[in-house]
């Protein structure tokens, strides 16, 4: 598991050095989901025959960095994030690298990832899975629902769901906008296995993605995770969106720095 | 100047008690802060369901309030059509959608930049559509939209907001607002282009070419009678928007002229039907897609058949105020 825990400060370290460049950006999200998405990468998910769908564009800073630690990416490229002309959006688009599917429309995801596995299941290919980032926030969109609904109804196992349960949106935390609570129950409900776990603790995810890519329903990881994880950073820099002064981007290199020597 | 249509919301609220305020999820971003803090018993969170909000605007309106509806104009229109078609625009009711961040004044890419919202909204039976241009407009507007009988699609853009007119200026449903009047070429335009084309307008009168300049602000019901009035006057029209040429204001000028017989030369400057990107500045955008003052000089430059290369108008285009595209 110590590969996993690195992989994840190394998309910390790598997304950090990305925001740090343009002075603000999506900085928590990729706090929240490092260990979700280094237990993918450390575990079950394939590139070479797997879908990777990043449901809420934000996030792809995540998967260009998980993408340069495999290979798929030039480390140079990452430089290039956010900037004018970069094919490395900060908002993922149809040019992103590093995922099969992604949008900055939220709540759109979980639909292209049901459509994926749909395609493999159709062609006959009943090795590909198909793996979906979804944040909690997303939930609150009416399209994640229907997509659910049809999932469960056409048993598509193959379709495996993390939710980044970071509590964060816009407008503040998601918790005082709309109660999502229980999720998983309300997964279940719907057809689906759930595993609510802490989506920081790399055994606790990776044991939750082995049981979902083995069950015969299609199943869903809520990790329960925060957006300041994994870094020291003053108060208040947390949230959807923050500027990262130059000090304290400095100071949080060095802490990753450190942590990964 | 910063949260215009914030404050002028406020301002309308405490002397109106049937105006009631949702938001997607973007209140700050949309200036509806100010209102959460003064009038939190009518405030809304709808969070991020655009389609659900919409339909709860359009009940609460048949139960005699007036909703204004928040998020940037991607949501508020393309996501949640169906609804507005169903539970606002067919029963006509009075509901206003404000959607912020126009066309490409977000450098978030094509999913928050609203380039087409201004021809989906303009296609719907009953809606009326505006697109402002300045503080002083949105001050001003914000009261007359609240007594629109039927629904409103209100544009606005985000953070900085310039002042371009003295505060006598009055904003019209009915008549687009002529700046100023000439004969070589006649100018349209709307929102954030206004101030472009008062700077190309100026360029080109310092050259010598006598341009008419039209702002535009209500796309739909458009003014047919100042449009051909000036169109007729001029050799040849430019529109200028932050939106794709089809189905914005180039295409309600277009439409206007054929039917009412005017045979003039037209430009539009819009996004011309091409889906953008993200960047790091808007003001990057503006330029490779054509739409600072440079470029409409350049268009009235030719129009207007000038020799020689067009005048550049030097340190106008920056978009004031950078934003995250969040």
């Amino acid at each position: 598991m110590d590969d996993t825990v690195e992989f994840a400060d190394r998309i910390r370290l790598l997304a950090t050095r990305m925001i740090a460049r343009q002075g603000f950006g999506y900085l928590g999200q990729a706090m929240s989901s490092a260990e979700l998405i280094a237990s993918l990468y450390c575990g079950p998910y394939r590139p070479d025959r797997d879908e990777l769908v990043c449901s809420p564009g934000h996030y792809v800073i995540g998967f260009y960095a998980a993408a340069c630690e495999i290979g798929l990416l030039d480390e140079s490229a990452l430089d290039t994030y956010g900037d004018d002309g970069s094919h490395l959006e900060a908002i993922g688009t149809e040019q992103s690298p590093g995922v099969d599917l992604t949008t900055g429309s939220l709540g759109q995801g979980l639909s292209g990832a049901v459509g994926l596995a749909l395609a493999h299941r159709m062609h006959g290919n009943t090795d590909s899975r198909v793996f979906a980032l979804v944040s909690d926030g997303e939930l609150e969109e009416g399209q994640v629902w229907e997509a659910a609904l049809f999932a469960a109804h056409n048993q598509l196992s193959s379709l495996v769901v993390i939710i980044d349960a970071n509590d964060s949106q816009v407008d503040g935390p998601v918790s005082t906008i709309t109660t999502l609570d229980p999720i998983a129950d309300k997964w279940r409900s719907f057809g689906w296995d759930a595993f609510d776990i802490d989506g920081h603790d790399v055994d606790e995810v990776s044991d939750a993605l082995q049981k979902a890519i083995t069950s015969d329903r299609p199943a869903v990881v809520i990790g329960r995770t925060s957006t300041t994880h994994g870094i020291s950073l003053p108060d208040g820099v947390d949230g959807h969106f923050i500027k990262l002064p130059q000090d304290v981007a400095g100071s949080a290199i060095a802490e990753l720095e450190r942590r990964l020597a | 100047m910063l949260k215009p249509y914030g404050r002028a919301l406020v301002k309308l609220a405490g002397q109106r008690n049937d105006i009631v305020c949702l938001s997607g999820d973007l209140t700050r971003q949309c200036e509806v802060d100010l209102f959460q803090e003064r009038f939190p018993e009518r405030f809304v969170h709808a969070g991020m369901a655009e389609a659900n909000m919409i339909g709860m605007a359009g009940a609460m309106a048949r139960r005699g309030f007036v909703p204004f509806v928040h998020t940037f104009g991607v949501f508020a229109t393309r996501r949640p059509l169906d609804q507005i078609i169903n539970a606002v625009a067919y029963p006509r009711l009075p509901v206003r959608i404000v959607g912020f961040m126009p066309g490409i004044s977000s450098p978030g890419g094509p999913s928050h930049q609203a380039i087409d919202d201004v021809a989906l909204m303009r296609a719907l039976p009953n809606m009326t559509v505006v697109d402002l241009a300045d503080a002083t407009e949105i001050e001003k507007a914000i009261p007359v939209i609240a007594d629109v009988d039927g629904p409103v699609y209100l544009r606005l853009k985000r953070g900085e907001i310039p002042v371009v007119f003295d505060h006598d200026h009055e904003f019209s449903l009915d008549r687009a607002r002529v700046l100023r009047s000439g004969t070589d070429v006649a100018i349209f335009a709307s929102g954030m282009m206004v101030p472009t084309a008062i700077a190309a307008a100026s360029t080109l009168a310092d050259e010598g070419v006598d341009v008419s300049l039209v702002d535009v602000p209500v796309i739909k019901p458009l003014d047919i009678e100042t449009v051909i009035e000036v169109a007729t006057s001029a050799r040849a029209v430019i529109t200028a928007e932050n939106h794709s040429v089809i189905g914005g204001l180039g295409s309600a000028v277009a439409e206007a002229m054929a039917e009412a017989g005017i045979g003039r030369r037209l430009r539009r400057i819009g996004v011309q039907d091409t889906f953008a990107e993200g960047a790091k500045t808007a003001d990057s955008l503006f330029r490779k897609y054509s739409l600072t003052t440079d470029d409409i000089v350049s268009a009235a430059w030719s129009l207007s058949d000038r020799p020689g290369p067009a005048p550049k108008t030097p340190g106008l285009d920056t978009v004031a105020g950078e934003y995250s595209p969040v």
